[in-house]
């Protein structure tokens, strides 16, 4: 398992505890820690995938809340950004549609390069997708839709 | 003993060597922890004895040579599963908990090790053992303990 990294997401659900076998189940991600009080309720959780952290959590104050709680509505969506070489991203799909994940956008390869899914988890958090399938820079982009880069780093 | 404790980590080693390293080797890569020691006297090194026809047991044994029973061993499948129990001296009688480890072949030679500590919720937040923590708050540093001895046990294994 990797250190914790410097970032990370916390998600929050009605139902942590299946979140955490759909998790598995459609990406791969795998439990790391799981803490549960005295009845049996899950208090704290982290997955791990590729070096990455996500901590699955339930709605533990008036402002956490998940979206299967607020009409679907979200803040924030998670990423996910496969390697290359570690598999592609219509396998990726596939192995999350076969778990119940509902496809928002079908994998496309975009102008950027990289060919992308969206899905929703079964409370609706939104999680895209993401692989590197070809090397494209900034003037590519802006030939291709017009798009202004002002600060581009690698 | 319904609350628990979940730690989980990869090692690259076979499930039959991870285990013989986590029990026979336990010595080696397992450090004490002030806030979660078996006795009140200094702490010892840690080793599983076999008793032969009445089983096996985690034992405490400090440099003088006294030992502290830290539990029986209740399930033992090398290289799958190991049960024990785990209690510190000042536990009152009706104070428990369990130490589960799994060894689970992820693929690539490698193994999940996963530790599952339950019953903390025996032991009252007034217990000395507990320190005053709330459960929640005292789950929470002994999984960071677990996850700290488990990459002992992963650089023990390297």
């Amino acid at each position: 398992m990797a250190a914790h990294p410097p970032l990370s997401s916390a998600v929050v659900y009605r139902d942590p505890k299946a979140a955490l076998r759909f998790l598995e189940e459609a990406f791969g991600f795998e439990l790391t820690l799981l803490i549960e009080d005295a009845d049996g309720n899950l208090a704290h959780s982290q997955m791990s995938w590729n070096g990455g952290v996500v901590m699955v959590g339930n709605e533990w104050t008036d402002q956490h809340r998940s979206p299967a709680s607020i009409g679907g509505l979200m803040t924030q969506t998670v990423h996910i950004q496969i390697p290359e070489g570690e598999g592609t991203v219509d396998a990726h799909c596939e192995r999350a549609r076969k778990a119940g994940a509902v496809i928002v956008a079908e994998p496309e390869t975009q102008f950027y390069g990289d060919r992308t899914y969206r899905c929703k988890d079964p409370e609706g958090h939104v999680w895209t997708v993401s692989q590197t399938v070809a090397a494209t820079d900034p003037a590519d982009w802006e030939a291709k839709t017009g798009l202004k880069t002002p600060v581009f780093r690698t | 003993m319904a609350s628990r404790v979940v730690v989980a980590l990869r090692v690259k080693a076979t499930p039959e060597r991870a285990f013989e390293a986590f029990t026979a080797e336990i010595g080696a890569w397992w450090r004490p922890n002030g806030l979660f020691a078996f006795t009140p006297r200094e702490p010892g090194v840690l080793s599983f004895e076999d008793l032969g026809e009445a089983g096996r047991r985690l034992i405490e044994t400090r440099a003088g040579g006294k030992v502290f029973e830290i539990g029986r061993v209740t399930v033992w499948e090398p290289g799958a599963r190991l049960v024990v129990g785990w209690r510190q001296a000042t536990f009152a009688p009706d104070m428990a908990t369990e130490v589960e480890v799994t060894f689970e072949a992820v693929g690539d030679g490698e193994t999940r090790v996963t530790v599952i500590h339950a019953g903390w919720d025996s032991v009252p937040q007034a217990h000395v053992a507990r320190h005053g923590f709330p459960l929640a708050v005292f789950q929470m540093r002994h999984a960071e303990w677990w996850q700290a001895l488990l990459k002992r046990l992963e650089r023990h294994l390297a």
